[in-house]
């Protein structure tokens, strides 16, 4: 039988120093981790602990994956004074993908705030591989300042795709800066796309999901096309241990990704 | 089956199992793993003690360890093999709520090879409750003071007589000595007076506890949700012990912690509580019940809401453990019959 507690062993290849508290880390599992975008695994730090993270690379390419962790607390301090050459053990994936199924032929209108471009990342990724699939890729990201968005040196490149389309803004500024100032809500004055019918998937600190959502919701987005990352307590993954539970769920097997329309009667969702 | 011939026939079960019985000390039922010396002493500690309620400690940490080493990382680490275990006495307080820790842990995508093995290498003997005490409440959720379903055998005692009923894994207790027991049928004596005793502590328990909850107690329950002063009036009487939630049968959150090794580490899967207040604080340090009284409330509402609709059932048997444990005496009852 399988033990839902054992971490596969996987080797740190690289870091990349994203913002001063945010690294992206390219892990080899010593098997193959069969994820799709916005599934989450459970990483092991040796001796620190376990947290669970998206991986933010593409699900088209498995034998290797990327993860963009911010330093926050005991396993994360403690995973970004491993080098490369490490090993950390990782558990997964767990959870529901985004369903791609039901974005095909839609427009895909994704709102992302600081480390929360992490897992939507895998989700771009994924639907920029087969664009044909679907109508439009809008994505509006904001950060703290310019120092803080993640991707930096990949969003040129994100801007240059067919069918992409890509606005920024940073809380504070600093001189360079030549986009929008204020809020990621300051991007969505201007809805490019059909409201009714298209696809919202939010991912970021929860005040910035609170407010992403409301803004959404007026203009006119359905519920039920609406896709928010929940972030609650995990520690088994697997629907066992009932930490992460929020209203009627488990976010470690019912989410990461739930809809507004399942949890709208949740009190104060965003904590 | 006489009492003489019981110690014969724990003897025979000593020689393939592991025996664990009920012992009385201080007053209180405990687990005790029986030990050949134990027996033909003369003095029978035992059938008081089966007659007694359910134990201080309870069954589901027989199967669901408080703590157990899950993983031995970068190692693989198996279930031990161990002998094979019999419970002699399981009340259907600690019975039932095992039906949630099999649903959990032992079905689904994800199985926890540990409890399973420990749970499938478990012969469960129930046992009738002939006197309820104070603490007894399994008749306010709808529960007998003796076993329905799920047990592998049901033993009943009185007046000298022990009359076990087997099912297909509980067999092999017959077979282990098949000439002390004698087949019982309907008209006897000891199954006449196994169903006298049985009304009778469903009478007692019906005086213990005359007032039925709110019928639709999920309901009430989630409607107080958001009523902090409902709450806070009970919950100011909590010391934070957590004795409440160690002690109860149904409880099963955990939590998975790494130790250090050498090279690599150990994972333990430790009972958890809802009362402590990191329970559900994330990384980043945001806690969606910092405030006690609002993990108080959510104690309440997963054990009579929540549970219902994840399971079919309140995550309560009535056992009463919580209320003997609690230094404010918070009485589940109380609380409840206020709704």
């Amino acid at each position: 039988m399988n033990n839902p507690y054992e971490a596969i062993p996987a080797t740190i290849l690289k870091t990349m120093d994203e913002t001063p508290n945010i690294r992206t880390f390219v892990l080899k599992p010593e098997q193959e981790i069969p994820f799709l975008a916005g599934q989450f695994v459970e990483l092991t730090v040796p001796g620190f602990g376990e947290a669970p993270f998206t991986p933010s690379s593409s699900h088209f390419k498995r034998d290797t994956f990327e993860m963009t962790i911010m330093k926050v607390g005991r396993a994360t301090g403690a995973l970004f004074d491993l080098a490369p050459g490490d090993t950390v053990g990782v558990r997964g994936p767990f959870g529901n993908p985004y369903p791609l199924e039901k974005f095909a032929g839609k427009d895909i209108y994704i709102v992302g705030g600081g480390v929360g471009l992490a897992p939507l990342r895998a989700l771009f990724l994924a639907l920029t591989h087969e664009i044909d699939k679907y109508k439009h890729i809008y994505l509006r990201y904001g950060a703290r300042t310019p120092n803080d968005i993640v991707y930096r040196h990949l969003l040129p490149e994100w801007e240059k795709l067919p069918k992409v389309d890509i606005d920024l803004s940073v809380d504070v500024s600093d001189d360079k800066w030549m986009k929008k100032v204020g809020v990621v809500t300051c991007l969505m004055d201007e809805i490019p796309c059909d409201e009714k019918t298209s696809i919202a998937v939010v991912c970021g600190p929860p005040i910035m999901m609170k407010f992403v959502n409301q803004r959404l919701l007026d203009v006119g987005f359905q519920g039920d096309n609406i896709y928010l990352s929940m972030e609650t307590n995990m520690s088994c993954g697997v629907g066992q241990c009932r930490h992460c539970r929020l209203g009627p769920y488990l976010t470690c097997k019912d989410g990461p990704v739930l809809t507004w329309a399942q949890i709208k009667d949740i009190e104060n969702p965003f904590v | 089956m006489s009492t003489a011939s019981r110690d014969q026939w724990l003897s025979k079960l000593l020689e393939r199992f592991a025996v664990y019985v009920p012992v009385e000390r201080e007053k209180q039922v405990h687990w005790h793993r029986l030990e050949p010396a134990d027996l033909g002493s003369g003095a029978d500690t035992i059938t008081p003690a089966l007659r007694r309620i359910r134990a201080s400690e309870p069954v589901k940490s027989f199967m669901f360890n408080p703590r157990q080493q899950v993983s031995a990382f970068p190692d693989k680490l198996e279930p031990a093999e161990s002998k094979t275990r019999v419970l002699l006495g399981v009340k259907n307080c600690d019975l039932v709520p095992l039906k949630v820790h099999d649903e959990i842990l032992g079905e689904g995508e994800f199985k926890d090879p540990f409890y399973l093995a420990q749970r499938e290498n478990t012969i469960l003997v129930a046992a009738d409750c002939p006197v309820p005490e104070e603490s007894c409440f399994c008749n306010l959720l709808g529960l007998t003071p003796y076993a329905g379903e799920g047990a592998d055998a049901v033993l009943s005692v009185s007046d000298g007589e022990y009359l076990l009923e087997v099912g297909e894994k509980g067999r092999q207790l017959i077979d282990a000595a098949p000439d002390l027991f004698q087949k019982a049928g309907e008209g006897d004596a000891a199954v006449v007076k196994r169903g006298e005793e049985r009304k009778a502590a469903v009478a007692a328990l019906s005086r213990i506890n005359p007032k039925q909850w709110n019928p639709d107690l999920p309901a009430a329950v989630a409607a107080k949700r958001k009523d902090e002063s409902f709450w806070q009036k009970h919950a100011e009487k909590c010391v934070e012990c957590f004795g409440c939630l160690m002690g109860c049968p149904t409880c099963y959150c955990f939590l998975l912690y790494d130790q250090a090794r050498e090279k690599g580490l150990d994972r333990t899967r430790v009972w958890d509580a809802c009362y402590l207040a990191a329970y559900a604080r994330v990384g980043g340090g945001a806690n969606p019940r910092a405030e006690f009284v609002k993990r108080f409330a959510n104690r309440f509402i997963c054990k009579f809401s929540d549970f219902k609709t994840d399971h079919g059932m309140f995550a309560c048997s009535g056992c009463g453990r919580c209320f003997k444990a609690c230094m404010g005496k918070i009485d589940i009852r109380k609380v409840l019959g206020e709704l």
